[in-house]
């Protein structure tokens, strides 16, 4: 398998506009990448770059140590998923996985055998006689993954492969691309705007926004350390909440509350003192306390847990979304009382995590 | 690799590949009675040789391109059946030689009280050529269906699969 490596990528369309900025990345071998972000964010054209089928306009692009930057499509070695799968519907399942060793003009029998193996890897070995039209959209996506690991391509990259699939197919094709991953060994990167999809299927997450890059890190990292107020509120599901607090010797005021700082987290504030914040609590860290109150709005059982959203600091206060074990019945206009668990702090101006933004 | 095993994927890989060159050949069939036949109706000699078997042989002609046409598709899936066919209508097109063309090749007409033959000697080879041509490929069709068909069956029976 191989290396990549994305050194001050940037990519700027005739018309000016910049889609990525100085982007940087070392991919190592083996290593599934995923670049997350909202649409627009330039994570597919970072891929598309990779792949040959945009052209990079400043930087530097390495497979293996070599320079690939203006290299053709065709010579990097790099198979593409995309999210249409761009199956040939008149062609066989057999015929769509073995189209591009047959342009190769590779020995049949070879083909055969990899065709074959790529089929019992993807359990599609009973539809190989079957047209694209009679599969469900899991098996033709599964094919498309087929399509290319009979290439044996040093790099596969995958453009949001499961965005055509309903939730549950989703599930199971993403559990699919994982054991292929663990199974292949191969270096991926992988395109989703979905956060679920990052979190259960990367080695290493690139989150991106506005095309530059906002943080690089497992996905713990960037769940529990996010590297700023975009990052932590794109990763998480539901979202953190926000709220801006003023530092104030061992507490935190907010509007219509007060919250109390541990010694580490007075620590870390040392240099807030006085000033404002942007405290961020994920939903699961809130528990039902007593520090802050605040107004029910909804209540949403899920089963093991109740999505409760409410409001900070009166009716026009700040919206909050604490998510709490088990099942509550609260209704609209209850009066509750929370208590965070753990705090994110990060810099009101410049949006950055203080101190990692983690304690 | 050994050659045993190289004949054994090329039988397995007919599990999925269809038999495109028995197939093809069909159409090089179909394609040489269509020579034959835009040829015929036409002489060479500016005459004609009005008989009812051009007739028949128009009717005969539309119910070959429907039965090599089929027999096409039905060899594409390796049905064995097929072959037979094929080897009827490989035959008749060499049987066809000895109708209109030999006989228009031997007879003649009287033009303005002249004896002409009816079909010159250059239009006769041509047209025999055209149907030898398409009666010898459809029967080669036919036979390499049949060959891969045995080779398939006995790879099915092997695997435990059946067709």
């Amino acid at each position: 398998m191989a290396t990549l490596s994305l050194q001050h990528i940037d990519k700027i369309y005739d018309n000016n506009v910049q889609a990525v900025y100085d982007f940087n990345l070392d991919v190592k071998d083996g290593e599934l990448i995923v670049l997350v972000g909202p649409s627009g964010c330039g994570k597919s054209t970072t891929l598309r770059m990779v792949a040959g089928l945009e052209d990079i306009s400043n930087g530097k692009l390495l497979l293996d140590g070599k320079d690939i930057t203006n290299a053709p499509a065709k010579d990097r070695d790099m198979a593409m998923v995309f999210q249409s799968y761009a199956l040939y519907g008149h062609m066989t399942i057999y015929e769509n996985m073995a189209f591009s060793l047959t342009l190769r003009k590779e020995n049949p029998n070879v083909i055969h055998k990899k065709v074959l193996a790529a089929a019992e890897v993807l359990g599609l070995t009973s539809q190989l006689n079957k047209k694209p039209a009679q599969l469900s959209g899991g098996q033709r996506q599964r094919v498309a993954m087929g399509r290319s690991i009979v290439r044996n391509p040093k790099v596969f990259l995958f453009d949001e492969p499961l965005s055509n699939l309903d939730a549950k197919l989703r599930g199971a094709t993403r559990r699919e691309i994982l054991l292929l991953h663990k199974r292949l060994q191969a270096t991926m990167m992988y395109v989703t705007h979905d956060q679920t999809e990052a979190l259960t299927l990367a080695d290493r997450i690139v989150c991106m926004s506005m095309g530059h890059v906002q943080q690089v890190g497992t996905p713990l990292e960037l769940y529990d350390s996010p590297a700023n107020i975009f990052v932590a509120s794109f990763i998480g599901l539901p979202p953190m909440n926000f709220f801006d607090v003023t530092v104030s010797g061992e507490k935190l005021i907010g509007e219509g509350f007060e919250v109390s700082l541990t010694p580490e987290e007075k620590h870390t504030l040392a240099a807030y003192q006085g000033k404002q914040i942007v405290l961020g609590v994920r939903p699961e860290n809130i528990v039902l306390g007593n520090d802050v109150p605040a107004t029910v709005t909804m209540n949403e059982n899920l089963g093991m847990n109740t999505l409760v959203h409410a409001y900070v600091g009166g009716n026009t206060g700040v919206k909050v979304t604490a998510k709490l074990k088990g099942w509550t019945d609260y209704k609209a206009d209850d009066t509750v009382s929370f208590t965070f668990d753990r705090k994110h702090f990060f810099d009101k101006e410049t949006t950055v995590a203080i101190h990692g933004g983690e304690l | 690799m050994t050659t045993q095993d190289e004949r054994s994927i090329a039988r397995d890989r007919m599990r999925f590949i269809k038999n495109s060159q028995s197939s093809n050949l069909c159409y090089l069939g179909i394609l040489f009675d269509v020579f034959y036949f835009v040829n015929i109706y036409k002489s060479d000699v500016g005459t004609y040789y009005y008989t009812f078997k051009i007739g028949a042989s128009i009717v005969y002609n539309l119910i070959f391109l429907l039965v090599a046409f089929l027999a096409s598709e039905g060899v594409k899936n390796y049905k064995k059946e097929f072959s037979y066919i094929l080897f009827v209508i490989g035959a008749l097109q060499f049987a066809r030689i000895f109708i209109i063309p030999t006989q228009a090749h031997s007879a003649t007409t009287l033009v303005n009280d002249v004896a002409v033959s009816v079909m010159g000697d250059g239009q006769f080879f041509r047209v025999v050529a055209y149907l030898a041509i398409s009666g010898a490929v459809l029967i080669a069709a036919g036979l390499i269906n049949l060959r891969k068909c045995n080779a398939l069956e006995e790879h099915l029976k092997s695997i435990g699969e059946t067709a």
